[in-house]
């Protein structure tokens, strides 16, 4: 079997907003300093995705100007590809607007609703004041881990029963300003709204996303540690900031 | 009637009042009276901007350049203005400005104003002024995190023009969210350009606005000179670059001291010098030309005003400290980074780079930019790079950044006291570049008067 592990980004060239696109770079690098095979792929606007192709996606935040370029792309078979690839337990990293578009649908604050793939459950609600700063969560997949990021959405996310959330709000909005819950988790599925990048100052949660996608594809997802120094500090900063 | 002519004379006493006072403490606050000024008359400007011809420079990169550059063609004709300095680019930092040259009953001693102006603030200003000429440099990404997204940003422009039917737009015919505008209005337009890609090798990024802005189809570019900036057409709407008004035909030299283009303006041949490097300054000159050309100037003089003018503040300000040459360019935002790394990784010297990146309110609180930068460039440039520091509040954001980059971790250092950072980048033996955000920049400024000895390298 092919041992490379194939990294899927999916719409770079729409979903490319707040430096997202470090978090693809932050997981190659992290298999690379390991001598582990990777490879990267892009698959945009037009350009057929085929789940099987690949183990890992990774989709991130755009403007909501390009978006509209967006969904019927993505409805054109890009959906069920995608939904497919979920069921199947293969790891999917979704930031901010592709955290959102894996749910239901988003109602607009004047009440137009747009509907999404419908993938997880779980709806966004658009409101006229936008959440942003920088603000911390718990990873409660590696409990006593903190994430740390950079929210900036007018959407509010409700998760529904089907799904759990990454974690639980320690300073910010998260996904709603309101039942302190941020992101999602379900099988290898990871939403969030941080930016920051994420992975790079959260070098926990791109390992887990690297072990779930080599769990999944030679039933061992054991990593080797790395000297996170520089990535330690930029993290420890921000949480001390916003923690005290 | 009367009781708002008193508002109005107080306004602009207690503008003055403050001003004198501030200077008297020694201190360089250039809004603080305007914003004094504005909360006695909200509309106090309107009032000093009577009879007053603007010109407006606004857009997202390019627009202290550009207003320096039209200022050493104003001044080079002997033209009566003042100019808002100094990055005072809100609406209090205008208000000020226009204060500061009125009379106390709010006469403005000056026939033309120019005025650089934030692309937020210009929907407001504009209310109150009787712009001329307005420019447009271009509209990239900047500081999401306060605007939001380009075409906001454009709607904003868009509403400020709304207010200038006078105005004779000059727009950036490269930048096709830019050049747009002129489908929406009735106004007179120059267009300006560049017909031919400016760099021989150009850092990767990626495009602003990649779909049509009218249908939404994505764009075929003939040529790209930066960014989203080139010969677009739409192949389904056939949206496409208009024919510049002010074009740049070839580029016979951009090196690290300065650009030599050729230009046509409405079909006549000019040679120009533009006395800064970076290809992006040969926009902000084309810029300036299209005003000139708006405002019906000698454009024989106009051209040769650009090989005269000094960069404005912390843009490839040079100075030397204890033999060291030392150039600082301010950076803000993807794009604006991009073109400054399109420049000094194309320098020949080995050289030293430091980034001093914060994140406070006027830099953008939001640093995940960085991420968007090609700084793989800089890793690039293997032994030619002789030193990375980092620097400011998130320095430690910066140093993770240039390590993803493939920078070795030996080869970088972090140091985030400005005294010991200016002290380690005089020492040096080879150039130094310093790019700074807004306020880091301000604050390193303060640090370098205070340690040493150079002259207000700045005004």
């Amino acid at each position: 079997m092919n041992q490379t592990l194939r990294i899927c980004h999916l719409y770079p060239d729409i979903l490319n907003l707040y430096g997202d696109r470090g978090n693809v770079l932050c997981l190659k690098r992290r298999m690379e300093w390991r001598h582990l095979p990777v490879e990267i792929s892009k698959v945009g606007v037009g350009e057929p995705l085929k789940a099987d192709d690949y183990d890992l996606f990774f989709v991130g935040g755009g403007q909501d100007f390009d978006q509209e370029v967006l969904l019927p792309d993505l409805f054109s078979g890009k959906d069920q590809e995608l939904k497919a690839a979920i069921e199947d337990g293969k790891p999917v990293l979704a930031i901010c607007g592709g955290y959102q578009m894996l749910g239901a649908y988003y109602k607009t604050w004047d009440g137009k609703q747009i509907d999404f793939i419908g993938a997880l459950d779980y709806y966004t609600k658009g409101v006229k004041t936008r959440m942003i700063g920088n603000y911390v969560f718990t990873f409660d997949d590696r409990p006593g881990v903190n994430v740390i990021g950079f929210e900036n959405h007018s959407g509010k996310t409700y998760l529904g029963a089907g799904v759990r959330p990454m974690g639980t709000v320690l300073k910010g909005y998260g996904n709603n300003g309101e039942d302190h819950t941020e992101g999602v988790r379900y099988k290898n599925v990871f939403g969030t709204y941080s930016h920051g990048c994420l992975l790079p100052k959260n070098p926990a949660v791109a390992d887990a996303i690297l072990s779930a996608a080599l769990e999944r594809k030679m039933g061992n997802g054991t990593l080797n540690p790395l000297p996170d120094h520089f990535e330690t500090r930029a993290h420890d900063e921000m949480e001390k900031r916003l923690l005290g | 009637m009367q009781a708002m002519k008193i508002k109005t004379f107080l306004s602009i006493l207690m503008a003055k009042m403050t001003k004198s006072l501030i200077r008297m403490l020694g201190r360089g606050g250039t809004d603080f009276p305007g914003r004094v000024a504005m909360k006695l008359d909200h509309k106090v400007l309107a009032q000093c901007a009577k009879g007053v011809k603007c010109i407006v420079v606004t857009g997202t990169n390019g627009k202290t350049t550009s207003s320096r550059m039209i200022e050493q063609t104003l001044k080079d004709l002997g033209a009566s203005f003042f100019c808002n300095k100094s990055g005072a680019n809100l609406i209090t930092g205008i208000t000020a400005e226009f204060i500061s040259n009125s009379t106390l009953t709010g006469r403005c001693k000056c026939d033309y104003a120019l005025i650089e102006c934030d692309e937020a603030a210009f929907k407001e200003v504009s209310t109150m002024i009787d712009a001329r000429a307005i420019v447009v440099t271009n509209i990239f990404r900047d500081q999401l995190d306060r605007y939001g997204e380009v075409t906001h940003t454009l709607n904003s422009i868009k509403i400020g023009i709304s207010h200038s039917p006078k105005a004779t737009l000059c727009l950036n015919a490269d930048d096709s969210m830019v050049a747009s505008i002129a489908d929406d209005f009735k106004n007179k337009v120059v267009y300006f350009g560049v017909n031919v890609p400016i760099y021989k090798k150009r850092v990767q990024e990626v495009s602003d606005a990649p779909f049509c802005i009218k249908c939404k189809h994505e764009y075929v570019y003939d040529y790209v000179t930066y960014g989203h900036l080139g010969g677009y057409r739409c192949p389904n709407c056939g949206y496409h670059r208009p024919t510049p008004d002010v074009a740049v035909v070839k580029v016979l030299q951009s090196d690290a001291v300065k650009s030599v283009v050729d230009l046509t303006v409405d079909g006549t041949p000019y040679r120009a010098t533009i006395n800064l490097p970076g290809g992006y300054n040969i926009y902000n000159a084309c810029g300036t030309v299209a005003v000139g050309r708006a405002l019906k100037l000698d454009m024989t003089a106009v051209i040769r005003s650009l090989s005269e003018f000094a960069p404005g503040f912390g843009r490839m300000e040079k100075l030397v400290i204890d033999g060291t040459p030392i150039r600082m360019i301010l950076v803000k935002n993807p794009a604006g980074c991009n073109q400054v790394l399109n420049f000094v990784t194309n320098v020949t010297e080995p050289s030293v780079f430091v980034v001093c990146l914060n994140d406070r309110d006027a830099d953008g609180t939001d640093v995940s930019w960085i991420w968007d930068v090609d700084f793989e460039k800089i890793a690039d440039m293997g032994g030619q790079l002789k030193g990375l520091f980092l620097s400011g509040v998130r320095a430690d954001d910066m140093a993770l950044r240039f390590k993803y980059a493939g920078i070795p971790e030996d080869k970088m250092q972090v140091i985030k006291d400005y005294e010991t950072l200016m002290k380690t980048c005089a020492a040096q033996k080879c150039p130094v570049y310093i790019m700074p955000t807004y306020t880091a920049m301000m604050d390193l400024r303060n640090k370098i008067t205070k340690m040493y000895d150079v002259k207000n390298f700045w005004e």
